[in-house]
């Protein structure tokens, strides 16, 4: 119980030597030492390959890390053959990939943020955000619990245990919380900022909204908002020193 | 601007900690803009400066997709930076300047991610016997000296953005200038936001979901008054 405590603290830091080459890799590797601890005193030999096998290219979404690192722990106490985990491993990648982003990066998270968005401008403060962090580390943890605990249980059969889980509903279920929430926000943060203005300034903003709409999707260009805004503000402060 | 020593040690601390969780370390969301402003404001004393600095680059936040090996800008210790900027003034004059120098850190963030990434690979290349080996102590070495490296890069980020607060707040704008610098990355940080929303919603029930948050916000807005 103490390893699989200490794993998925560990888990927590999956990203933490994030690089090109082995991705997510080292932080599995960091995250199943403690799982594999009893595999050194049985079978030393196998233990020095899990370690290896452990470390290597990895890559998928950091929430859903337990799952792969649950199932290749299982299967290596197991004793199933070390091509066979290494191809799990590989496999896991693009489903806990894009089930994961799915669920938290074009779900979860906006859905949340775009909420919490909405309450600060209506007021709400600091308590909004305290809620937001609440909420979704609720669900966070609860999700890396499962995924580990999962992962752990199945082994080599992990794919047909996602199959059968809540994961792939979920994922779909979110993502018109994500287009509420944050269409929600949008108006609200609109009318706040804007309302100080004469009517003039805030047609002039709403009208840079959609150049800045048009310029995104005729250029959809990477950092294309972020490039567009310090463009517009050079330009503005440009003006207003020839005016002046 | 002038912040009390203590006050700039909790924010370049709050800064490398919402760095850190952007990617390497928990990620429990205090990397977002709104959570990182809100506390940076509370730090400044002044709670509405973060908040406000906040939202305004949420907005450009909610445009980025932080998925699998993609390049992004980092918003979280760059609002940090930018809430001291704003702080102490009326929100409609100092937001705009504030923003920017927010996006310009983010710029800079974006960059030392990718300097990060490539420290953290010429790392494991370095330990690469070790890891061929199967030496625990070798993944451990190498873990700690990448959440140390994001550290050290999340006060360093800090630190700049700053620099350059302190620079900009030297500038002398007068109201009109800086209001309209308020108005026009409001504007565009409202395209950020709904054009990530609208690629994100794709063609499918999230577009009609989108617009009915929108519809419904907008009549909260004309209700409340905002």
């Amino acid at each position: 119980m103490k390893s699989r405590l200490r794993a998925l603290l560990r888990l927590f830091a999956v990203q933490g030597t994030w690089n090109y080459e082995r991705m997510l890799g080292v932080g599995m590797g960091y995250a199943a030492e403690p799982l594999l601890e009893e595999l050194k005193l049985s079978d030393p030999q196998r233990h020095a390959e899990a370690v290896v096998r452990s470390a290597e290219f990895f890559n998928c979404n950091p929430n859903l890390a337990g799952l792969a690192l649950g199932a290749e722990v299982r299967a290596e106490y197991d004793g199933d053959p070390g091509p066979q985990v290494a191809r799990l491993r590989t496999a896991l990648c693009s489903p806990l990939g894009a089930l994961g982003d799915q669920l938290f990066w074009a779900g979860l998270v906006p859905a949340l943020v775009g909420i919490t968005l909405a309450a600060v401008m209506l007021g709400a403060g600091l308590w909004a955000i305290v809620a937001f962090l609440v909420v979704y580390n609720g669900i966070r943890i609860w999700t890396a619990v499962w995924s580990l605990r999962t992962g752990l249980a199945a082994g080599m059969n992990v794919a047909a245990a996602i199959g059968r889980s809540w994961l792939p509903r979920a994922a779909g279920a979110v993502a018109p919380a994500a287009g509420f929430g944050v269409g929600l926000a949008l108006p609200l943060a609109a009318a706040s900022f804007l309302r100080p203005f004469p009517l003039t300034a805030g047609l002039g903003a709403l009208g840079l909204t959609a150049l800045g709409l048009v310029a995104g999707y005729v250029g959809g260009a990477r950092y294309g908002a972020l490039r567009y805004a310090l463009l517009a503000v050079l330009v503005t402060l440009l003006v207003r020193v020839v005016l002046t | 601007m002038t912040l009390a020593p203590v006050t700039l040690i909790a924010l370049v601390g709050w800064g490398m900690l919402v760095g850190l969780d952007l990617v390497s370390v928990w990620q429990a969301m205090i990397a977002r803009p709104l959570v990182a402003g809100g506390i940076a404001g509370v730090l400044v004393g002044d709670v509405e400066a973060g908040l406000r600095v906040g939202a305004l680059i949420e907005l450009f936040a909610l445009d980025v997709l932080p998925v699998g090996a993609a390049r992004y800008p980092d918003y979280g210790p760059p609002t940090v930076g930018a809430t001291a900027l704003a702080a102490g003034g009326p929100w409609e004059l100092t937001l705009g300047l504030a923003g920017a120098v927010s996006l310009i850190g983010a710029v800079l963030g974006g960059l030392s991610l990718q300097l990060l990434r490539r420290s953290n690979a010429t790392a494991i290349q370095g330990a690469a016997a070790a890891l061929a080996a199967g030496e625990g102590s070798a993944i451990r070495r190498l873990q700690y000296g990448g959440v140390a490296r994001d550290a050290l890069r999340s006060a360093l980020l800090t630190v700049i953005v700053l620099g350059i607060a302190a620079g900009a707040a030297r500038i002398s704008l007068d109201r009109p200038t800086a209001a309209a610098l308020t108005v026009v990355v409001v504007g565009i940080g409202l395209a950020a936001a709904l054009g990530g929303a609208i690629r994100s919603a794709g063609r499918g029930r999230r577009r009609a979901w989108l617009l009915a948050g929108l519809a419904v916000g907008a009549v909260i807005a004309l209700a409340v008054n905002l």
